[in-house]
């Protein structure tokens, strides 16, 4: 008996222990915030998996409201923030109440692609990433929000203009957007200081004069770690647009080996190999490891990183990137608003242009996850403009963001690309020699793709 | 011996519910499957009946999926043929070292090498990239206080043959424990007396491992490998997670591949057929292997 009881204990304490692993897993998982064309946002699988709806807060009188089921990806520490403007929104509304759903991140795509695939548990609208609307608008999958703006008194003037005519597609409003989510520079204050450096880089000079001053390689201390694999997705385009190309052309056919695409590489490249601002081999994630610790001083990343630094309580600064080569221009994905072209009841449309017209007026408390939001009004008001730690920074970049070449499944045409400047940048490989073969990879993928 | 009706319908009410089950869970997907890479379907809802064209283009050379196949395989059999020999020698290993044991320090070394195999893919990628980060990993920092390669890092994800290491090192930290198990209980099953007469006859401990403990848990082995076989070939999360298929497309697995041509390119169909294929060489291997273990006894 007395055994038996030992057993029991030691049970449980090797069940608390696995379940505090797991806890610790999920806190401190990567940047779950976002991005389309990236494996990477493992979000901690587990406990976000359950989806999570909001309570009903239509209380006695949700019997007769229309109930519309809005799917997101906000699996990370941004689930809360959209939570917040969805329980608003259902509060003050007496018609309809908006059933909020979290669905992984990680798997988002894939279980939207099951309930297309199998029209079952279709959301009544959903969020998408802007540079995934063309892969489904190709499929006729998604309704054109012209009608449904009208209707609801939603202007195409109301956001910024990138976002909207990015998710113009054929003359047609296909989704309405949130946020733009651009490349930021984050610094960290601390080592600037010491390093008496007073302002943050603004140019390729800037940047590389600060980069070798904060760089100690004998204290394990760079001033800038280049990533070899993810954010490459939102770099090495930015510095591509910042010489006027483009990695695909105006047919969409893609363009991944000009000259300003080598000359972006092979900067990149410099800094490792040349100028030794960063450690060589990078993992992944290993730009972050070392700027959380304070051993990078300056990395690329997007706003959905905010989280993690606060928690860490790091002293860090927010700037746009520098321009590096002849213009201002950055990479940036965009949440977005889209209803699935099924959907046919018109209460429920009349309910999602109704939620969209007021998250237009109230997406500040979005803004507050760190995102900068798409509503012009928004952006305006004060409340906006006091959130100077870093959303007012990312929306200083919303003149020139650059978004994925409007191509459906545009990922799998550059799947090859970001092995190619993987293999550059941890082998000091020809860059040109790397590029060609990404692009005639990239050929392939759109011949399969016809 | 002719049983009643009776005594039928008894035996086949218990065999009903694993057929169920077989029926909803294997043979439904496999036949959904086979169908799937018979067609060009965007996993959209729109599909049509292709024949054999999905396994036509994986066998063109010059075609996206037949890159993605070649591709994806070289990575999963160069996995394969690294991960089993350890798993199983270290299983066995563990399975002895922990037979050795006092009974009670056994169920304790029991419990935590079988410990990680109940933990999720996201936590152990979590824990060994912290451990096999290039400038801030846990082994990394530790060479350097033993002032080896402190010049430039080793890149354990970045670099080969390191990064095959490391795929291994961690897969064998997460899983060893099941087969571990099942070498514990094949051991169990050798009797006592054969190890007595042995030591009076004076064999020393690696002969008696030679000629008693290997020969007698031969059985079990050849479960455990093709166990192994299969599982090493359906790797997915390690290098998924991890080294995200790098450096370059070194560890880019057939899984990964399959994922993205469904899911990244929405051909379901040509996804289904490479899947299918994979199926049919981990069988063929699967089958090789069993021949050559059991190849003395048969003739």
């Amino acid at each position: 008996m007395k055994k038996h009881q030992h057993r029991f204990g030691f049970a449980a304490t090797i069940l608390l222990l696995v379940m505090g692993l797991a806890l610790a897993g999920c806190g401190g998982g990567k940047s779950s915030g976002d991005s389309s064309a990236s494996p990477s946002s493992a979000s901690p699988s587990g406990s976000s998996s359950s989806p999570a709806s909001s309570p009903d807060n239509g209380g006695g009188k949700s019997g007769a409201k229309t109930e519309i089921l809005f799917w997101t990806p906000f699996s990370g520490p941004d689930g809360p923030f959209m939570k917040s403007i969805v329980d608003g929104y259902n509060q003050q509304s007496d018609r309809f109440t908006i059933k909020f759903q979290i669905q992984p991140n990680g798997d988002y795509y894939k279980l939207l692609d099951n309930a297309f695939g199998t029209k079952k548990n279709m959301p009544d609208f959903m969020i998408m990433h802007l540079d995934s609307i063309p892969t489904y608008v190709k499929k006729d999958l998604l309704l054109p929000m012209d009608d449904l703006a009208a209707k609801a008194g939603i202007q195409k003037a109301d956001f910024a203009d990138a976002a909207v005519n990015c998710g113009t597609i054929d003359g047609k409003w296909m989704g309405i957007p949130l946020d733009i989510h651009p490349l930021i520079m984050y610094y960290n204050k601390d080592l600037f200081q010491a390093a008496g450096i007073a302002a943050p880089p603004t140019n390729m000079q800037e940047f590389l004069d600060a980069a070798k001053k904060l760089t100690d390689a004998s204290k394990g201390q760079w001033g800038y770690v280049m990533p070899t694999q993810w954010p490459q997705q939102f770099l090495f385009p930015s510095l591509v647009y910042q010489q006027g190309a483009d990695l695909a052309d105006a047919s969409g056919k893609p363009t991944l080996n000009t000259p300003e695409a080598v000359k972006a590489l092979e900067f990149e490249r410099s800094l490792i190999f040349e100028h030794k601002v960063s450690p060589q081999k990078v993992a992944q994630d290993g730009e972050v490891k070392l700027f959380l610790q304070g051993k990078n001083a300056i990395q690329f990343n997007g706003p959905w990183m905010k989280d993690q630094w606060d928690k860490a309580k790091l002293n860090y600064g927010v700037a746009p990137i520098p321009v590096f080569f002849d213009q201002p221009g950055v990479f940036a994905g965009s949440h977005n608003f889209v209803v699935p072209k099924s959907q046919t009841d018109q209460a429920k449309l009349d309910g999602i242009g109704d939620f969209l017209k007021y998250v237009a007026g109230h997406s500040l408390d979005w803004a507050k996850s760190g995102q900068a939001v798409a509503s012009k009004a928004v952006l305006a008001s004060a409340e906006f403009q006091a959130l100077t730690q870093q959303q007012t920074e990312v929306a200083k970049e919303f003149d020139y963001v650059h978004f994925a070449p409007p191509v459906p499944n545009w990922g799998s045409y550059t799947g090859e690309l970001y092995n190619q400047i993987n293999l550059v940048l941890l082998n000091n490989g020809d860059a040109k020699k790397a590029l060609d073969e990404a692009q005639a990879k990239a050929e392939q993928a759109a011949a399969a793709n016809k | 011996m002719k049983g009643s009706w009776k005594s039928k319908l008894t035996s086949g009410l218990f065999v009903l519910p694993y057929l169920l089950c077989f029926g909803v869970f294997l043979l439904y997907p496999l036949v959904s499957g086979l169908v799937l890479s018979l067609q060009n379907n965007d996993m959209l809802g729109t599909h049509e009946f292709v024949g054999f064209k999905n396994y036509k283009d994986i066998f063109t050379p010059g075609t996206y999926v037949h890159d993605s196949f070649v591709r994806g395989l070289w990575g999963t059999l160069k996995f394969v043929v690294y991960s089993v020999p350890v798993l199983i020698a270290v299983g066995l290993a563990l399975a002895l070292l922990v037979g050795a044991l006092t009974a009670k320090a056994r169920g304790l070394f029991r419990t935590v090498f079988f410990l990680p195999y109940a933990i999720s893919a996201t936590v152990m990628a979590t824990i060994w990239m912290r451990v096999f980060d290039t400038d801030s990993g846990f082994l990394n920092l530790m060479l350097d206080r033993l002032h080896i390669h402190r010049s430039q890092h080793i890149g354990w994800f970045t670099d080969t043959p390191w990064v095959w290491i490391a795929l291994v090192a961690s897969t064998v930290w997460w899983t060893i424990g099941f087969n571990m198990m099942l070498f514990i209980n094949g051991l169990n099953e050798v009797p006592e007396e054969l190890y007595e007469a042995a030591k009076i006859d004076g064999a020393s401990a690696w002969q008696r491992l030679i000629r008693i403990t290997l020969p007698s848990i031969k059985n079990v082995t050849a479960v455990v490998l093709i166990m192994t076989v299969i599982a090493s070939f359906n790797v997915f999360a390690q290098p998924n997670l991890m080294t995200r298929g790098g450096p370059g497309f070194e560890t880019n697995v057939m899984l990964m591949k399959v994922f993205d041509v469904a899911y990244g390119q929405h051909q379901g169909g040509a996804a289904s057929a490479m899947a299918i294929l994979l199926g049919l060489i981990m069988m063929a291997v699967s089958a090789i292997l069993y021949r050559l273990m059991f190849r003395k006894e048969a003739s």
